[in-house]
């Protein structure tokens, strides 16, 4: 087990894409074992970009990565399982043959290795971890049947099943309704706090998370701010990231216009 | 023909052996290809080894052999092209498999004489299947099928969502690259069967079927066996008590299946009602 706070992803000086085309250049950042870090950006800033870099998909060009003191480009698969993904939700065809335990299952093979067949221990897990986000109940239904929401409560489900000790989730209230949107950023805190996970957490949704996480990073392309959320939120740093787009209102509310989130 | 009296032949019992193995493997295969959004790559792979066989009549070389070079080439270089994402996957498979057709009526021009068992692998022949065949088949499928046993876990979560699979730490560029090669094995193996022209139908169809009819990946792979072995024996036995080719009937019986699926599919039934 990593101890509180100590750096389990270190990104020393690291740019990320293709010489003279970057998509995150010089980024120095530290991020310690059970930290809850939201990280934000406009659209195009790099957010993705930081996401695979994290997963060990993405080799730095310059600088380095280092990730439970392993260099990134280094990164075997079990350290893999080590971080659970929630991925930007894409459309689940309501038709995919899925049950809801088999999708949470699938988090337990890449942890398990290959030529290994899941135990009963495999399922208890897969169960517990549907336990942690209330969709036990819905463990015979077929994915393509639940709500979107749900369906985060699952995909969370199966990032859990690898026994993670870190939570990455890009975008993970896109798509939902404001409610829904609530309750998945609650579960998201809850299971920081239950069950000591560092969890990284990006998205366009600044308001969403500004009460709730320890630190912000701000990127736009490079790393503007990285802090505590009231040092981070300032207008002047804002207005140097979002330009027009930004709009505060009396009540000190942040608002993005974002508009390719809002068809 | 009576039924009964069918059995007792020697060559109805191989046929109906090989066409229960190719029906078994083929909808097992299948159930990936369909998830994974591959059957216009095994539709594809089928001409390429097509023309794997005419090469090797033209030239005297074991024609089966040249079957698998020529499968294995088309899907590897199907799947390079798709993982660097320069080309629409549909372009380069729709190059390579009239590319591989051409080289095949190429071949089979420069033969000169007509060759009778050419022309069995573009249409299939079950009831011709020799005892040596039936083992190239039996072998064959026992490899597949054991390879797909071994890494089934993996096999589903990339054909759920392989970018879901890479991150969580299942190699999932390797896993697609075996997928690949395996559609190939299986095409390979059922040439004689049912035909180049008709193979993929064996692949496609059960698969598809089982999918209107469940809401789970394990029952699934079970369904579309059971309905892959009761299509392709089932045809095997109208082909023969009716005089008719037995590619085509193992097709339309299973083609039958799949629309009476349709129609009674509870899935379909319950888009009727209102998203919960």
């Amino acid at each position: 087990m990593s101890e509180p706070h100590e750096p389990i992803i270190r990104f020393d000086h690291a740019s990320f894409g293709f010489p003279g085309v970057l998509a995150l250049q010089d980024i120095s950042l530290s991020i310690n074992a059970g930290e809850f870090v939201g990280v934000i950006g406009p659209n195009g800033s790099g957010k993705t970009t930081l996401c695979k870099a994290v997963l060990g998909l993405m080799a730095p060009v310059q600088g380095h990565l280092h990730i439970f003191d392993c260099a990134c480009d280094e990164l075997r698969c079990h350290h893999r399982a080590k971080i659970g993904y929630l991925p930007q939700k894409g459309v689940v065809d309501r038709n995919f043959p899925v049950t809801v335990l088999e999708t949470v299952m699938m988090g337990r093979y890449g942890a398990l290795g290959l030529f290994k067949r899941a135990s009963g221990r495999d399922r208890e897990i897969a169960r517990e971890a549907l336990a942690h986000v209330g969709m036990e109940a819905h463990r015979s239904t077929a994915l393509g049947h639940l709500s979107g929401g749900q369906q985060q409560r699952v995909f969370i489900a199966r990032a859990l099943a690898q026994q993670p000790k870190v939570l990455l989730l890009d975008e993970p209230t896109t798509g939902l309704d404001i409610t829904t949107q609530h309750n998945v950023i609650e579960l998201v805190e809850h299971l920081h706090e239950e069950l000591g996970l560092t969890v990284l957490l990006i998205t366009h949704d600044i308001n969403m998370i500004r009460s709730r996480v320890d630190r912000l990073v701000l990127l736009k392309t490079r790393l503007f701010a990285a802090g505590p959320p009231e040092d981070v939120l300032k207008p002047e740093i804002l207005r140097e990231v979002y330009g027009k787009d930004l709009v505060i209102t009396e009540k000190d509310l942040v608002i993005v216009e974002d508009y390719h989130h809002h068809h | 023909m009576e039924l009964i009296e069918l059995f007792s032949y020697d060559f109805m019992q191989r046929s109906l052996l090989a066409a229960a193995l190719v029906g078994g493997l083929c909808s097992v295969i299948g159930v990936f290809v369909v998830l994974r959004g591959l059957a216009f790559v095994g539709a594809g792979t089928a001409h390429a080894a097509f023309a794997g066989v005419t090469l090797g009549y033209l030239m005297g070389w074991p024609p089966l052999l040249l079957a698998i070079l020529f499968g294995l080439a088309t899907v590897w270089i199907t799947g390079w092209v798709e993982e660097r994402g320069n080309m629409k996957l549909d372009v380069s498979i729709g190059i390579l498999y009239t590319t591989t057709m051409a080289l095949a009526i190429l071949f089979i021009g420069l033969m000169k004489t007509y060759n009778a068992e050419v022309y069995g692998y573009l249409f299939g022949n079950v009831l011709s299947v020799t005892t040596e065949e039936l083992r190239m088949i039996g072998g064959l499928s026992i490899l597949v099928l054991g390879t797909i046993m071994l890494f089934s876990k993996e096999l589903y979560f990339i054909a759920f969502d392989q970018e879901m699979a890479e991150a969580s730490g299942v190699p999932a560029r390797r896993i697609f690259f075996l997928l690949l090669t395996l559609v190939a094995l299986t095409v390979v193996v059922s040439l004689k069967t049912v035909g180049a022209i008709l193979v993929f139908a064996m692949v496609l169809i059960p698969a598809s079927t089982a999918y209107q009819l469940t809401h789970s990946l394990s029952t699934l792979t079970w369904y579309s066996i059971i309905i892959g072995v009761i299509c392709s024996s089932g045809g095997v036995l109208l082909s023969a008590v009716w005089d008719i080719p037995s590619g085509p009937a193992i097709v339309l019986l299973s083609t039958l299946i799949f629309f009476l699926s349709v129609l009674l599919s509870p899935k379909r039934l319950r888009q009727a009602l209102p998203a919960n």
